[in-house]
């Protein structure tokens, strides 16, 4: 992997750049930040960021004419800009310390002169001094202030420069003129900022506008002799005293690296939802009180996007920016112990993948996909967190082998349909693939695939699995006699039509919508319908499930957010439990209907939540609703059953499942224990297995005070440990069962 | 029931469980801790307390590594 392949999956993410006034405003202030402190009443933390920006704050308050104003965010929702300058004013008030920091450095042994002490030059001279150089001032008037001499606030402002100066030492020279740039043979560089008309000693030729050099190299020109505002003229100073201190250090005049990117713009978001507010208006002609200023400065929107962050759990559970994300994706392939340490695991094994973020995202940034290149890059690097994939991983196994059948209708070498439900459809109620594929072999003469589209591999990051299955499902279709294939699953069809993007696809539910003599159950009177994460960008399928509902009567309640994943995506379920059940949570009190659900994942969320929920196929069919989510023993047996009276009705052929000499055991597991193991992803099936090799081997311990027995199993991964009783012939009560993913080995 | 409290014997050994030091491996780093332990076949028990305890956050800092 490189660098950029991470990267360039968040880059476009703009979150935490600066906003669309700062791009206006000459000193790029950071108003944003300044706003939220003004609106707190933290004015002496607004008044650090408005010193450090504009220098001169006491002048700038006054004399600024605002361009960040024609930028403001607030007239998106149709107001007035925030009245800046007001805030700024009442921020000089309040703010309790405006005295001048001063720094310890060491005193530096060049000589910068400085010709013009209008605001440009005196900006450039108070930095400069600031930062310990031997700084001359010259004006040929007899004090500073360039062309604000005349203005009739100048004591406001000349009182505001002695201010800044307070603190640093430098030599003002009034009352001097410069006739020429030999006078200043001594300095070391000299800035001429002599104002509009000034004296430029011929340098106007040859000066350059990025670096403010001239063709004499330790001479620099700025301000309003170049066609700079007052104001700019004041951001130049500090701007040129950094390019002046790099040609001091190096002799070469060259911009020391900026954060801030001058060419942009800034983004305009929609402020969805933000309430219009008009402007405060100040009680007094002598400006803002206190109150009002905070008031007014918390009109600010704070413009900066949030809008992923704001309906993802996982985000905001680990508040890491999109970006930061990419960068990460890239430095945890690349971890040096100890001295580095991977950053990522529990982020990109937490993410449902669901393709939420991207949908609201200004730029689109799949945040999803940047998780999904870590888990693959992991896989493939063989330092995958293996436990918390391997559970669906073995059912995905399971589907592509045992629970596997493909044929065209019964007496028939190949077909122009054939059904494809998915793994899970059929192996949360099989009587939704039996009586959906009795639908569609009499009206669309359809054949059948029952498989797995590899959704367990891809969430792993198991590429090569992933792979490999898609090529067995080519075949499959291929020797079918490529067939358009009808899809139950979102998640299955959004994988095909990435993955298999040739195969035709077409979703049961536009079928059974279509169908005359399908009249779907009302099962509630009112409900919601849940749209799966990845029938996004599927309308046929979402407005199939639209007009069955409708069909049946049931009044449809939109939403206020679709295609939210019900927490399964992902499979996130082990990797971060908490989070898992924050989601689910959410998801369920989305609205207080009922959902009409269809997708297997979500019915079997929803139902362990004891969330209301229906199958859109139980309405469609006329089943009985059925309540619980089955066991994790009870789906395998499903997808057997449904495997197996297919093939009879096809092939009229005797499936007989791979049998275990375990089989015939009877566990006794109560309801509470039963969901507890549900969650964990223990299955019964590896308990009777741990049981009865432990007690063919007599391989256990008994625990004398409580009559127990414990045994245990390491399968792949996890090792499951099982405490149980006898209870009869082939009959164990489970007491409890656990499981751990780390292996123990020898004595030390 | 806790650890401590418990009375086990390894079943095909009929022997009483004694505390060890065993070495646990995950995700290519090793630790060590003491666990009850058949004195003669050297069985290892794993109680739940210790699995969804010390366990599941040892495994989870070591993911997280």
């Amino acid at each position: 992997m490189k660098l950029e392949d991470a990267t360039s999956l968040t880059e476009r993410c703009f979150r935490g750049e600066p906003a669309s006034c700062s791009y206006a405003c000459p000193f790029h202030m950071d108003i944003r930040s300044f706003l939220d402190k003004a609106a707190k009443g933290r004015w002496g933390a607004a008044y650090k960021i408005f010193r450090n920006a504009t220098v001169f704050p006491g002048i700038v308050a006054v004399l600024c004419e605002q361009p960040c104003r024609e930028r403001c965010q607030r007239s998106v929702v149709g107001d007035e800009a925030i009245a800046l300058r007001d805030i700024e004013a009442a921020c000089l008030r309040y703010a309790k310390d405006r005295r001048p920091e001063s720094y310890v450095i060491p005193p530096k042994e060049k000589r910068v002169a400085v010709v013009g002490a209008g605001l440009a030059g005196l900006s450039l001279a108070l930095d400069l001094a600031q930062k310990k150089f031997l700084v001359t001032v010259f004006d040929k008037e007899e004090g500073w202030g360039g062309c604000l001499r005349p203005h009739p606030r100048f004591a406001e402002f000349d009182a505001e420069i002695a201010l800044q100066f307070s603190a640093v030492k430098a030599e003002f020279r009034f009352g001097t003129e410069v006739k020429s740039l030999d006078e200043l043979d001594g300095f070391d560089a000299v800035y001429v900022a002599t104002g509009a008309g000034g004296e430029s000693f011929g340098l106007c030729e040859g000066w350059d506008p990025d670096l403010f050099t001239t063709t004499v190299p330790r001479v620099f020109l700025g301000g309003a002799l170049c066609g700079a505002t007052l104001m700019e003229g004041i951001a130049q100073g500090a701007e040129v005293s950094k390019i002046i201190e790099v040609f001091l250090q190096t002799g070469r005049a060259a911009h020391t690296p900026s954060e801030f990117d001058k060419s942009g713009r800034g983004h305009y978001l929609t402020h969805d939802g933000a309430v219009s507010v008009p402007r405060v208006e100040p009680s007094s002609p002598e400006g803002y009180t206190d109150e009002e200023a905070k008031a007014e400065a918390a009109r600010c929107l704070q413009c900066d996007c949030d809008y992923c962050f704001a309906g993802c759990e996982m985000l905001r559970r680990f508040r890491k920016d999109p970006r930061k994300i990419g960068v990460e994706v890239y430095t945890d392939m690349n971890v040096n112990p100890p001295f580095s340490t991977r950053a990522l695991t529990r982020e990109a094994y937490s993410c449902n993948i669901c393709g939420y973020c991207e949908s609201v995202c200004p730029e689109s940034v799949d945040i999803g996909r940047a998780m999904q290149l870590s888990r693959t890059a992991r896989m493939s690097a063989g330092v995958d967190p293996a436990a918390l994939h391997d559970y669906w991983l073995r059912e995905m196994d399971f589907s592509t082998s045992e629970g596997a059948f493909a044929s065209a209708p019964k007496g028939r070498d190949a077909c122009e349909y054939a059904f494809y439900p998915g793994c899970q459809l059929g192996a949360s109620n099989p009587e939704h693939v039996l009586r959906a594929y009795g639908f569609l072999k009499e009206k669309y003469d359809a054949g059948i695939i029952l498989g797995c589209c590899g959704a367990p591999a891809y969430w792993a990051g198991d590429e090569e699995r992933l792979q490999s299955n898609i090529e067995e499902i080519r075949r499959q279709w291929h020797d079918m006699g490529e067939p358009t294939l009808i899809f139950a699953c979102a998640t299955c069809e959004s994988l095909f039509c990435r993955s298999l993007p040739e195969i035709p696809r077409v979703s049961l539910y536009q079928l059974l919508a279509e169908a005359e003599d399908i009249v779907p159950t009302k099962i509630f009177s009112e409900a919601a319908i849940f749209d799966p994460c990845a029938a996004r960008g599927d309308p046929e399928m979402e407005a199939g499930v639209r007009a069955l509902a409708g069909k049946a009567g049931v009044s449809l309640e939109e939403l206020p957010e679709r295609n939210r994943c019900c927490g399964y995506g992902g499979h996130i379920q082990l990797a971060n439990p908490e989070l898992y059940e924050e989601i689910t949570a959410h998801r369920a009190e989305a609205s207080d209907r009922p959902y009409i659900v269809y997708c297997a994942n979500c019915r079997e969320v929803f139902a362990s939540r004891d969330k209301e929920c229906v199958h859109v196929l139980d309405m469609a069919f006329g089943l009985p609703l059925s309540g619980r989510a089955p066991s994790l023993q009870e789906k395998r047996d499903n997808s057997l059953r449904v495997k197996k009276e297919l093939m009879k009705e096809i092939k009229d052929v005797d499936f007989k499942p791979e049998s275990h000499p375990w089989d015939d055991l009877t566990l006794i597991i109560d309801a509470d224990l039963q969901k507890d193991l549900d969650e964990q992803l223990i299955s019964a099936a590896d308990l009777k297995e741990a049981i009865w090799v432990a007690e063919s081997e007599g391989d256990r311990f008994v625990d004398e005070s409580g009559g127990t027995t414990i045994a245990s199993m390491v399968k792949r991964v996890i090792t499951y440990w099982v405490e149980y009783r006898k209870t009869g012939p082939k009959t164990y009560e489970i007491v409890d069962a656990y499981y751990h993913r780390m292996r123990f080995g020898r004595e030390e | 029931m806790s650890e401590e409290a418990r009375n086990l014997r390894c079943s095909r050994c009929d022997r009483e469980l004694v505390s060890k030091n065993i070495v646990f491996e995950y995700l290519g780093h090793t630790v060590a801790h003491e666990v009850p332990t058949c004195p003669k076949c050297g069985k290892v028990f794993i109680s739940k307390e210790l699995a969804e305890g010390r366990m599941a956050e040892v495994e989870r800092q070591l993911e997280d590594k």
